[in-house]
Order: C-alpha cells, then structure tokens, then sequence
C-alpha cells in the first residue's frame, strides 16, 4: 500500500516538475494549473503514504533514513505550496522540486535495517525527531531564498540581464522568505536539540557528546545562531549571510544524512558501540 | 467578403505626411459617417495617431474599394492625393485581418510592446460605432483584434520588459525592494532629469520623497510640486539615509557620493539596500559603491544597457507574438468563411418547404376529406421527408466551411437546387 502510494507521488512529482520548465523557460506569470494539479496530487499521495506507514508501524515514520527523508521531502513540497500561494514565484519550483524528487526517490528504496527498540518510542525522541525535521524544512527555504537572492544580485550588480533577471523574483521577496523561513527553522531546530539533549541524558552514558552526528548538529545549530540572530538584530542581510545560509544547508545536509552514517549510538545504523 | 486598407505609417511616411493625413478625434465620427455612406461601402472604421493613419473598410462583394477610400481622403483633407500615392500601403482580404491583429497587439508599432494603440484603437472603434460604421465583418474581426491582443498581452512577455530609461529604473528599483510602496527617494540636483525620473517612481508607489540642491530655493521648488521635502544641500548626509532610491544629477566636476560615504550610509540603514540612480555627467556616484554589499548604483549608459537588453527580450517575445497571431487570423478567416455558408443553408431550407407547401396545396382538395389527425400526420411526413433531404447537403455544407472545398459545394447546391 505504501509502495504503491510512494512510487504515484513520485510519478506525479515528476509530471509536475517536467511541467515545471516550460513555465520558467516562457517567462509565464504563474505556473499552469496541470503542473500544480500533478503537484498536488503528489503530495496527497505522498501524504497518503506515509499515513500508511504510521498506521502499519504504528509510529511516526521518521526513525529510519528512509522514511525521515520521505517525509521530510513531504514536508518540502507541502512547505513550497504554502509559499507559492503566498508569494507567486514560478521558479520556485525549479529550485525545490528536483530535491524533492530525489529524496522521494531515495523513500522508495527498501529499508535495510530499522531500529526499533523501546527507548525509539519515547516521547521525548519524537519530539527531537519531529522538531528538528520541521527546523530543517525551514531552512531549505532559506537556502533556496539564499540561493535565489545570490543569483539575482549577482545579475543586478552586473547591470547585464541575462535570463535570471527576468525570471527571478525581487531582492525583497528573497530577502522576505530567507527571514521567514529563518524565523520558522530555527526556533524549532532549537527545541529538536533540547529535546534531544534531554532524551540523550535519560537514555545514554558514556561520551555520548563526541557522537559524530551531535557534534554535526551542534556545528550546523550554531551557523543558524549567528544567521538568525544577526538577521533578527538587523545587521546582517544581503550577499554574505546568503553564502553562509548556504554553507550552512551544507552542513544541515551532512548532519541530516552524512553523520548518521558514521556515528555511534545515535546513528540510524549503529556501529561499534552498542544502544543500551 | 471584401476588406480593404489603405494607410501610412510612422515607417512608410515622414512626419510631415503624417500630419497633412492626420484626422483628430473631434472629426473622426463624422468622417467614419462620411465614409460609409459612399456607394458600396458598408462598413469602415478609421484610425488616426501620431504614428500611424488608416482606413478600413468592408465593401460589396467584386467592388473595387480602393479608388473610393483615395477619394474620400482627397476630399476629407481637401487636396490631391497624388504627390502622397508613394506613401501609402495597401491589404486586401486576408492581410488586413493579419494587419488589424498585429496592430492591435502593438507588433507594427515604433516601439513593439507599446501599451497606447489598444486605447488608440479602441477609442476609433467606439467612434466609428456610435457613427453606425461597424455592423457586420469588420465590428466582428476588430472586436477579436483586441481579443488577440490581450492573448498577446497575457501569453508573452512582450510589453513587459522597460524600454526607456526613466521605467528601467523604475524596474530595477522594484526588482530590488520588490514593491515601492513605503519606499523614501532622495534627489540630489533637482533638474529636468532627475524631476522625470522621480515622476516615474512616485507614480509607480514611492511614498517619501527629499530633495537636495546646491541653490536651496530651486530644492523647495522641486520638493513642493512633489509635496516632498527640501534639504540643504549641507545637511545631505544627515538624512539621506532615509533613502532607498537615490537620484543624482548635478553638475557636480566631483563625486558627491564617495564610497566610504556609502559605507556610513548603509551602516546607518542596518544594511537595508539601496539603489542609486546616477544620471549626472560627470557621475556623481563613485562607480566603486557598487561593490559594496547592498549598494546597487547604476548610471546612465547601464540604464541604456538594460534597455537594449529589454528591446532584445521584446523581439525574441515579438516571435511568440506572431504565431499567436497567425494561429488567431487563420481562425478568424475560417470564422468568416463558414458565415458564407449559413446564407445558402436557409436558401435551400427555403426552397424545399416552398415546394413541400406548394405541393401541399395542390392537393387540398383531396386531402380535405381527413381527419384533423390524418391531416396532421400528412404534415409531419412531408416535413419528415423535407429534413431527411435536407440532412445531407446540410451537414456536408457545414462541415466544408472554411475549407478549400466550401465555394465549390455552395456554388454546386445553387446549381442543383435551382436557388
């Protein structure tokens, strides 16, 4: 059931994001109805899909790579109808969808090895888990505002408009959803390393704080804390906070699935040490 | 079907030309009244603008409209049109649909993508309405011009793009702030230019505006048609960091805007941009501000620069444009073609129930001995018949319509059914 569901979002993500080009290639307004139709029927399903795999595992399917990257894909794409319904930006897509695609693409693949142990049920680790994928929706938003706010003051400064000049929104409108995005991200982000400190203090012993994928996280919580307090404080906007958003989605990256590879007790495919 | 034009545009006629063949909008009804009025000519409309001036008319089919269409403007502008003969182009038929649609999508204009014509255009179509010129065809193909041309308009980005220099800056600044509203312009040297440039940008949502002159008074002049504010030119960098949008264009030999000064500037905003339109020559602004980060500072030949980018975006969307329009006259020629038809389908219609009547009659006599009923179904099955004979050369007629094969088939049913 979750199969089928999983691999008709990605067909219909994948219409969607063909019928994507088009649109930004023509300089049209808004994006056609059949390319938002395709979208959004892939989402339902993706959202069907992972109902499916709640209902069979009886938990939250955000434990293993897999289904965190399925549905943090789910989040992503639900997070760029919000946005395109409120700021009308037809590129947007182009910037957004093919992750989703690839992501999606990766939750079709079988699960090796699920961890499911008592102390993965805690309440506590839910909310780490869930907070810190909804902080992470946020700030692929801010990489893509980040991304496309560089591209289009690049064109300013150079006082030639080539084809992004015409195709990407204003300055503004980046500037507007890196702060938002920003403002959503990081608290929750926040909350999901609290969360996790907590339920690592009740779970764990040993130096659990030289887990690669903590320190991972701590590095990636720390570049938002100077990104986000600096933008609050009003400081610091334009071309150098968007290089280190985009540093900083790198690192968010790497701890999201490089560190999982690598790390210990926290990892989702546990190495040398053992889970108590 | 029989349309004609006859014309001179900004391309075929210098302005002079223009000017002797212009008609204003005071006479344009009348004219149109006068023109339709002449033998043969059913409809017209004429068009009249600094660019361009043309007569449209629909005529009775095998007339020569043209020698007509020459005549009325001799008379209307009271001279010979022969020194003017080589200044005139001509359509026929087909072309001056594909002529009206272009128009009207502003892809004949000086300035392709231009808003004005469609007004233009409209405004000659109501005059010539209300003077009882449009009925018929042409009310039909210059309704659907400017259909067209709001496909046009809405499929393609053709009048999109900015192609003068004071709407590029305007442009530029909302490709920066996004929307100008709320947005404060600070002018430095209130001349002509810079006067046009601020137009623009309060017309397009700017709130806020200062302005700062070396001679104060001419800064209060300028601030007060602007119900802005005037600042002594000493005092310039006190509140100019109120600016978003800074205009420069004083006779300055010097910098006035240097780069640290741009720096402080920007420190003061909290790093909120700002775009600096330098329209002085000299430049006013150190070319070296635009490296700072959240400075954008553009002169007069980026400006330029940007335009010819914009008017090299219009023509590649002037291609789109084109085919929309050919798609348009190849639809509205099929449109009029198959009205051609409806006249023979109710002649022949006609004809077959005069002959069902006709036959009917013969036999009153003998059909008087039957009932109400009987009489009723006798009706039903002559006419039963009538439309079964009919089904055939109906159908065909009307799916022919528009194709190659239509003038022959109607010519063929006349033939045949005697009408």
């Amino acid at each position: 059931m979750h199969d089928v569901l999983l691999w008709t979002a990605l067909a219909f993500y994948g219409v969607g994001l063909v019928l994507l080009i088009p649109v930004v290639v023509r300089r049209r307004p808004s994006l056609s109805p059949a390319s938002l139709g395709a979208l959004g029927f892939g989402l339902l399903a993706h959202g069907g899909a992972l109902l499916a795999e709640t209902a069979k595992l009886h938990r939250l399917p955000i434990i293993d790579v897999r289904s965190a990257l399925s549905s943090y894909a789910f989040l992503v794409t639900l997070a760029f109808f919000f946005v395109y319904l409120r700021y009308r930006i037809t590129s947007l897509g182009l910037f957004m969808l093919p992750l989703v695609f690839v992501l999606t693409l990766i939750g079709t693949f079988h699960a090796e090895r699920t961890l499911d142990s008592s102390s993965l049920r805690s309440g506590w680790l839910l909310v780490h888990i869930s907070s810190t994928i909804l902080g992470y929706t946020g700030f692929f938003l801010t990489f893509v505002a980040a991304l496309m706010y560089l591209l289009q003051e690049r064109q300013l400064k150079s006082k030639k408009p080539r084809g992004f000049y015409y195709r990407l929104p204003s300055l503004e409108v980046c500037d507007e959803l890196y702060y938002r995005s920003l403002l959503f991200g990081f608290p929750l982000m926040t909350l999901g390393m609290l969360m996790g400190f907590i339920a690592a203090l009740r779970t764990w012993r040993g130096p659990w704080g030289l887990d690669p994928k903590i320190l991972a996280s701590l590095v990636t919580w720390l570049i938002y804390l100077v990104l986000f307090s600096t933008r609050v404080s009003g400081g610091w906007r334009g071309r150098r906070a968007a290089y280190v958003a985009i540093f900083g989605f790198a690192t968010m990256m790497v701890t999201f699935l490089g560190a999982s590879l690598l790390s210990g007790p926290h990892g989702y495919f546990p190495t040398l040490r053992q889970l108590p | 079907m029989n349309l004609n034009l006859l014309g001179i545009n900004h391309r075929t006629a210098p302005v002079e030309v223009r000017e002797r063949m212009n008609i204003p909008v005071e006479r344009l009804g009348d004219a149109v009244s006068d023109l339709v009025h002449r033998e043969g000519i059913r409809e017209g409309l004429i068009l009249s603008t600094c660019n361009r001036i043309e007569v449209v008319v629909s005529a009775e089919d095998n007339l020569e409209a043209e020698p007509i269409l020459q005549q009325f403007l001799a008379e209307h502008h009271h001279c010979e049109l022969a020194p003017f003969q080589r200044f005139f182009y001509r359509r026929q038929q087909q072309e001056v649909v594909s002529h009206l649609f272009r128009v009207a999508s502003s892809l004949d204009s000086m300035i392709l993508g231009e808003p004005q014509i469609l007004g233009q255009m409209k405004q000659a179509y109501t005059l010539a309405r209300q003077a009882g010129g449009l009925n018929g065809t042409l009310n039909e193909i210059v309704t659907q011009a400017f259909a067209v041309a709001r496909r046009v308009r809405r499929e393609t980005a053709l009048g999109s793009a900015a192609v003068s220099v004071s709407y590029a800056a305007v442009e530029l600044a909302k490709k920066i702030f996004g929307s100008l509203e709320g947005k404060t312009i600070f002018v430095i040297g209130a001349g002509k230019m810079s006067e046009l440039a601020a137009k623009h940008l309060l017309r397009s949502g700017a709130s806020a505006i200062f302005v700062s002159n070396r001679t104060y008074d001419r800064a209060v002049e300028l601030a007060q048609a602007f119900h802005g504010q005037a600042v002594p030119f000493e005092q310039l960098f006190d509140t100019i960091n109120k600016a978003d949008i800074v205009i420069s264009s004083t006779g300055a030999p010097h910098f006035v805007v240097r780069k640290e000064q741009a720096e402080h500037l920007l420190a003061a905003r909290k790093n909120r941009p700002v775009f600096f339109v330098d329209i002085a020559v000299p430049r006013d602004i150190d070319p070296a501000v635009n490296e700072l980060d959240n400075a954008f500072v553009y002169d007069i030949d980026d400006l330029e620069q940007v335009v010819e980018a914009n008017k090299k975006q219009r023509e590649r969307e002037a291609v789109w444009a084109e085919e929309i329009v050919r798609q348009e006259v190849q639809r509205m020629m099929k449109r009029l073609a198959s009205h051609e038809v409806v006249p023979t389908i109710r002649a022949l219609e006609e004809r077959l129930d005069h002959i069902r009547e006709g036959e009917l009659e013969r036999y009153r006599g003998s059909l008087a001995s039957l009932s109400p009923e009987q009489r009723q179904a006798v009706e039903a099955l002559t006419r039963g018949i009538l439309n079964k004979i009919l089904h055939g050369p109906v159908t065909e007629l009307k799916s022919r319509a528009g194709e190659p094969g239509q003038g022959s088939l109607v010519q063929l049913i006349h033939k045949i059914f005697g009408l």
